[in-house]
């Protein structure tokens, strides 16, 4: 199948933020320096207000489009009526990357509304892949995958994460949205080496860097990717080993409940930017 | 490579496995699932806890976000304990989470814990119709003169599409007065004995507004927005008001950039008619 990889503009800001409808007022009036906006699919398949919003910024800012519902990983068939939606999103924003996660969230007709863990078998290595061609296929476009941010792991489990998503990108020529909050949190919950994890991904597959907050849980030790707060230091750590690792990919700052006000999110998008320029300033130096 | 982890008796399949996590994280029984989870030293029982958890508090939020006002008159604590029972019960059919909630108020008006609050269930219609007029944007009137194409014989079937913002809301307590004070901080008494409600919603422009309507006018536009062909909206109208006249609400209708599109109805045709004569609701 024809793969088409989207490419940011020639800029040099790549550092991103989500789009939620409490800042579109300020973006507008403001014009804020910034690599794009990404928005949830789901958010934008219908004819609202927030469509309008969006393609009206779509003017201005490059945007990428980041599916959390499509249900990659389920046992059964994909729903071809939402991928159907999903396709006619992309026709009409025309987004510069579009995404989804390894993780599952339905079964028949309900939706978990969460990105479920998947055990990493043969099986749903299978019909994980399966799903994505269809995906890419149905967008005519490769789309980015993200590691999921885990809770759990399956006893049957039997091959690691970071070798499962390399399998995919090797077997469907996805590419990977590297959430480096996921990774943290996930390394926290199960205690392996962040390190270790980004090492083992390929890097010329990584297209976009996701930062964002987390939380402990209250009732036990267990790290939530909530997207609710200010990133922690040992998450910035992080996106700078990645940066150094994978290069300068677009990043962006994920930040979805506990809306800050718009120039706090603005000014987490500058800390990444900063980040990522001392980066490539140290490779070209 | 690959790493041989320990295994259950028998390793589930993903669809098996699956259907274990979606009852786990519906409230149901967990000793399935909590058999294939590793504890990475923690209780496994609390690793998959910690999805049910997710799940059901922020579906309750979605609701509280979308129904302020019911949360408001029952309180937090006891909202809390009804959005719960109605996700359980009702757990997401769509992945577009702004339609979750739709059937919240049929709900409220059959869960028991709320009988002694008998407009509550309205109070949420109202409150659904609101969200439902403050995202959903609207569409190009359709100009009167778009009619004049009808032809007489087949006016009596014609079917108008109304703007996709629009609800009409019906209730025996004057359930806007609740409403609005309770969006106030210091809530004043409502006469609960005031009467009824026949309420319009809409979005105009960048605000939602709302409307109350004469018992004929909120029985005719509510079978138009029903897919009623006119003649059986006027019946129905006609039913609460034998004065009432076709030509004016018609002219209301286009007038409020009400209707959207137009079609002839050729299922409805059985239905035996009124005589409309369109040529009197011509509108300059």
């Amino acid at each position: 199948m024809a793969v088409v990889t989207a490419q940011l503009p020639a800029s040099s800001c790549s550092a991103g933020i989500g789009l939620r409808s409490l800042h579109v007022a300020g973006i507008t009036a403001t014009q804020p320096r910034l690599g794009f906006l990404e928005v949830h699919a789901e958010n934008y398949m219908a004819e609202t207000v927030a469509l309008d919003y969006l393609l009206s910024l779509r003017r201005d800012y490059p945007v990428s489009v980041h599916g959390v519902a499509l249900s990659l990983g389920t046992a059964e068939q994909i729903d071809r009526v939402h991928l159907g939606r999903f396709k006619a999103l992309v026709e009409r924003v025309e987004p510069i990357l579009v995404s989804e996660h390894l993780a599952w969230s339905t079964i028949g007709e309900v939706y978990l509304n969460d990105l479920l863990p998947l055990p990493y078998t043969e099986e749903s290595l299978d019909l994980f892949c399966h799903h994505v061609e269809e995906m890419q296929e149905a967008l005519g476009r490769r789309v980015l995958i993200e590691n999921p941010a885990s809770y759990l792991r399956y006893r049957h489990s039997s091959i690691p994460e970071a070798e499962f998503l390399t399998e995919v990108v090797y077997r469907t020529g996805c590419g990977i949205l590297c959430d480096v909050n996921n990774v943290y949190v996930s390394a926290r919950n199960f205690g392996f080496d962040p390190i270790i994890y980004l090492d083992a991904l390929p890097i010329e597959a990584i297209c976009e860097i996701h930062i964002a907050g987390h939380y402990t849980a209250e009732d036990v030790d267990i790290l939530i990717d909530d997207h609710g707060s200010r990133i922690a230091e040992p998450v910035w750590d992080l996106y700078v080993a990645a940066l150094r690792r994978f290069g300068p990919v677009p990043a962006l700052i994920e930040w979805d409940t506990n809306l800050p006000a718009l120039e706090i999110l603005l000014d987490e998008a500058r800390h990444a930017q900063e980040l990522a320029d001392a980066c490539c300033h140290a490779d070209t130096a | 490579m690959r790493k041989n982890s320990p295994m259950p008796a028998a390793m589930p399949t993903l669809r098996e496995l699956q259907r274990q996590v979606h009852q786990a994280v519906l409230g149901g029984d967990t000793a399935e699932i909590v058999a294939a989870i590793r504890g990475d030293g923690l209780d496994p029982a609390a690793r998959i806890g910690t999805y049910r958890n997710h799940f059901f508090a922020t579906l309750g939020g979605l609701l509280q976000v979308t129904f302020p006002v019911v949360c408001r008159l029952v309180d937090e604590r006891f909202f809390a304990y009804a959005a719960h029972e109605y996700v359980r019960q009702h757990p997401p059919r769509s992945r577009r989470l702004v339609e979750y909630g739709a059937d919240f108020a049929d709900f409220l008006a059959d869960f028991e814990p709320c009988e002694s609050l008998p407009y509550l269930a309205d109070v949420a219609r109202f409150e659904w119709a609101l969200n439902i007029a403050a995202s959903v944007r609207e569409a190009a009137p359709l100009p009167p003169q778009a009619l004049a194409e009808v032809p007489t014989s087949e006016a009596a079937y014609l079917v108008l599409r109304l703007q996709p913002s629009l609800s009409y809301v019906i209730s025996p307590w004057p359930i806007d007065a609740i409403w609005q004070a309770n969006k106030k901080s210091e809530v004043p008494s409502v006469d609960l004995a005031s009467g009824d409600a026949r309420l319009e919603i809409r979005r105009t422009g960048d605000a939602v507004a709302w409307l109350r309507l004469d018992p004929a006018t909120f029985a005719f536009r509510t079978a138009l927005a029903g897919g009623l062909v006119l003649a059986a909206a006027m019946t129905a109208a006609t039913a609460q008001s034998p004065t009432f006249d076709l030509a004016t609400a018609i002219e209301q209708i286009f007038a409020g950039g009400f209707a959207v599109a137009y079609e002839l109805s050729s299922e409805q045709k059985s239905f035996q008619p009124h005589p409309v004569d369109l040529a009197r609701k011509e509108v300059s």
